[in-house]
């Protein structure tokens, strides 16, 4: 342990004492245990099941692989974000006790989580090299965290509040991301490389409709209140600074650096894309989370984004 | 493996995201990492459970076997919390390598898997057992092993070489006996299909120290000796894998007594268990082989004096 690094002394769920038995282990969430026999069946493997010798470096500028190596350096720190935070709500589904389904499933969802790092990663190398992060510092701010891990291991914090931040919303407005990426990425390597990850995201937003769509009638009024403040936030403080998307994120040379390069590597077909496109699918996702949350009692205001203006 | 400071605020290093070095650069644990994915099963399609025929045991049998298996599935539980918590640490505290990171990802699937298989197996026998007979050794299995991978305060390294190297290189022994032992072909299959995860689990930690152990001082040796020293006391000499080590109660009885028990019954029917005395041995070449490995990298871990298992 490096003895610069800061340390974090607060109480969490570490602290307290495990009780682990009875140890139940029978399946009592049927749709969730089927996601994680489902993902057993369907794993990939970044390094062989892409197949990488389609891609042809000759038919892009140096601008163009540069914009590449940019938007998919920075799709590499998003799901490496996945795999340093996400791991928590797996420690926390166990200290509770939970279902012993969650438990399961999220165990290959980080395995997947890393197999989405990995090929981003690869995808970056393969145009010219992967970048370890922004070229401006201030962008990082947007990039860095989403603090779920945080949250996750705090035990004032609504555990459902983090599924339905985490997974039903960033991971929906991930999907749609590479949902319509998978239509805008002519490489025929990007579009593998969307298509294989947008196959586990699938399962990824199934489980956390499927947990909180059981879980959801379960809980108090108060309850269901501070799962839509941490639904809000995520929308606001994360999704709406650029997480996902740098247009997204407060206009200054930082983030529009990050533009730029977006907007080289979609007309490269490589894998990204561009405001006007993506503007569209993001404000059909929050309207969609709305709807979808509804019936749980949880109500989405009407955000608004200079970009976009009221949705 | 019981807490010893309840109260106390687990210390959590604060991560520095950026930069995000995703380059390889530990070979041997990317290739472990790469040959886990190549190695990949599924618990439902692999065994070939439609083959298992419990009737051909007796109802005494097959209920103890459902018991050792059942034991199994309540350790192997143990890394469900516990790995999602050393990746973490991994990805918290500055400059670890992004190898072991991808690597304890694919980990904890396998280790998923190993408990659901545990967990069918008792089911197909005679029906899962969700917990100790007696309290007194179900504490032996409530652990702090997640707290003790994120606290700040202990050795990264000193984690792996105890749970990583020292650990899981004993689980891999114990299981090749169990196969050793088991004559059932679907209790086979079920062991084969878990030992071949587990010698990657155990190669992943020595392959891990031995990347690591020239960048040691003498500080960091003795704090890796006392997490060994501290794990093996603290969990194996109380019973964690071997039950016959388990405390006795006031009446002079193993509080695992009923485990000890189906753990022979189970071994005799080749329904993939070991006696204690096979046990015993594992567990003394298995540590001792470690501590040699060990003091090969600088690490003299003392012998263990007990004497229910002898010096070793």
């Amino acid at each position: 342990m490096s003895t610069e690094q800061a340390v974090l002394r607060e109480p969490t769920i570490l602290d307290q004492p495990e009780q682990r038995f009875p140890l139940d282990l029978d399946v009592r969430i049927p749709k969730i245990r089927k996601l994680f026999h489902a993902a057993t069946r369907n794993q990939w493997d970044p390094k062989t099941d892409i197949p990488w010798d389609k891609l042809d470096l000759t038919q892009y500028t140096d601008e163009q692989l540069q914009a590449g190596r940019e938007y998919w350096s920075r799709r590499a720190w998003a799901e490496y974000g996945a795999i340093s935070e996400s791991p928590a709500l797996l420690i926390r589904f166990c200290h509770h006790g939970l279902e012993p389904d969650l438990r399961f499933f999220f165990t290959i969802r980080s395995q997947e989580e890393s197999r989405h790092a990995e090929v981003c990663y690869l995808m970056a190398e393969k145009l010219g090299g992967y970048i370890a992060q922004p070229y401006v510092q201030k962008y990082q701010k947007s990039v860095s965290t989403h603090g779920v891990r945080r949250m996750t291991l705090d035990p004032s914090y609504s555990l459902e509040g983090v599924i339905a931040a985490l997974v039903c919303a960033a991971e929906e407005v991930a999907f749609d991301a590479f949902k319509h990426l998978v239509d805008v990425s002519r490489d025929p390597v990007a579009a593998a490389v969307t298509k294989a990850v947008m196959r586990d995201e699938v399962r990824h937003c199934a489980f956390g409709w499927d947990y909180l769509n059981y879980r959801m009638p379960q809980l108090t009024e108060a309850q269901v209140k501070d799962v839509e403040a941490a639904v809000i936030t995520m929308i606001e403080k994360v999704e709406m600074n650029g997480y996902h998307s740098p247009w997204l994120a407060p206009e200054e040379p930082a983030s529009e650096a990050e533009v730029r390069a977006d907007r080289i590597a979609w007309e490269a077909g490589l894998g990204a894309t561009v405001e006007e496109l993506e503007k569209p699918v993001f404000v059909a996702t929050i309207q969609r989370l709305r709807r979808k949350m509804a019936p749980w009692g949880v109500t989405l205001p009407t955000f608004h984004h200079p970009k976009i203006g009221d949705f | 493996m019981a807490s010893s400071d309840a109260g106390r605020i687990t210390p959590i290093l604060v991560e520095r995201r950026f930069p995000v070095d995703l380059s390889h650069s530990i070979q041997s644990i990317e290739d472990l990492y790469d040959a886990s994915k190549r190695a990949r099963w599924d618990p439902n399609s692999s065994i070939p459970w439609n083959q298992l025929k419990p009737d051909a045991y007796t109802a005494a049998v097959r209920q103890a076997a459902a018991l050792s298996w059942s034991r199994r599935a309540w350790i192997e539980y143990t890394a469900l919390p516990e790995t999602p918590s050393l990746l973490i640490r991994f990805c918290v505290e500055l400059d670890r390598e992004v190898d072991p990171k991808y690597y304890l990802s694919v980990r904890s699937t396998e280790e998923a898997w190993h408990v659901e298989v545990c967990h069918r197996m008792a089911n197909e026998l005679a029906g899962y057992v969700n917990q100790p007979a007696n309290p007194a050794y179900g504490a032996v299995f409530n652990g702090t092993l997640a707290r003790e991978a994120l606290d700040a305060d202990n050795l990264l390294d000193g984690y792996v070489a105890a749970h990583c190297a020292v650990e899981d290189s004993l689980d891999l022994e114990l299981w090749r006996g169990y196969l050793d032992n088991a004559r059932d072909p679907v209790v086979r299959a079920a062991l084969e299909h878990c030992v071949e995860d587990k010698k990657r689990h155990a190669a992943f930690g020595w392959l891990y120290l031995e990347a690591r152990h020239k960048g040691w001082d003498d500080a960091a040796r003795q704090g890796i000796q006392a997490a060994v020293e501290t794990y093996i006391t603290g969990m194996e000499l109380r019973g964690y894998h071997c039950a016959w080590l388990a405390e006795q109660d006031s009446a002079g009885n193993s509080v695992a007594a009923d485990i000890v028990e189906a753990d022979r019954v189970t071994a005799e029917a080749g329904l993939g268990a070991l006696t204690p005395e096979q046990e015993a041995d594992i567990l003394r070449s298995a540590i001792g082989g470690a501590r040699e490995r060990l003091a090969a990298l600088g690490v003299a871990v003392p012998d263990i004096d007990d004497p229910r298992t002898g010096r070793f």
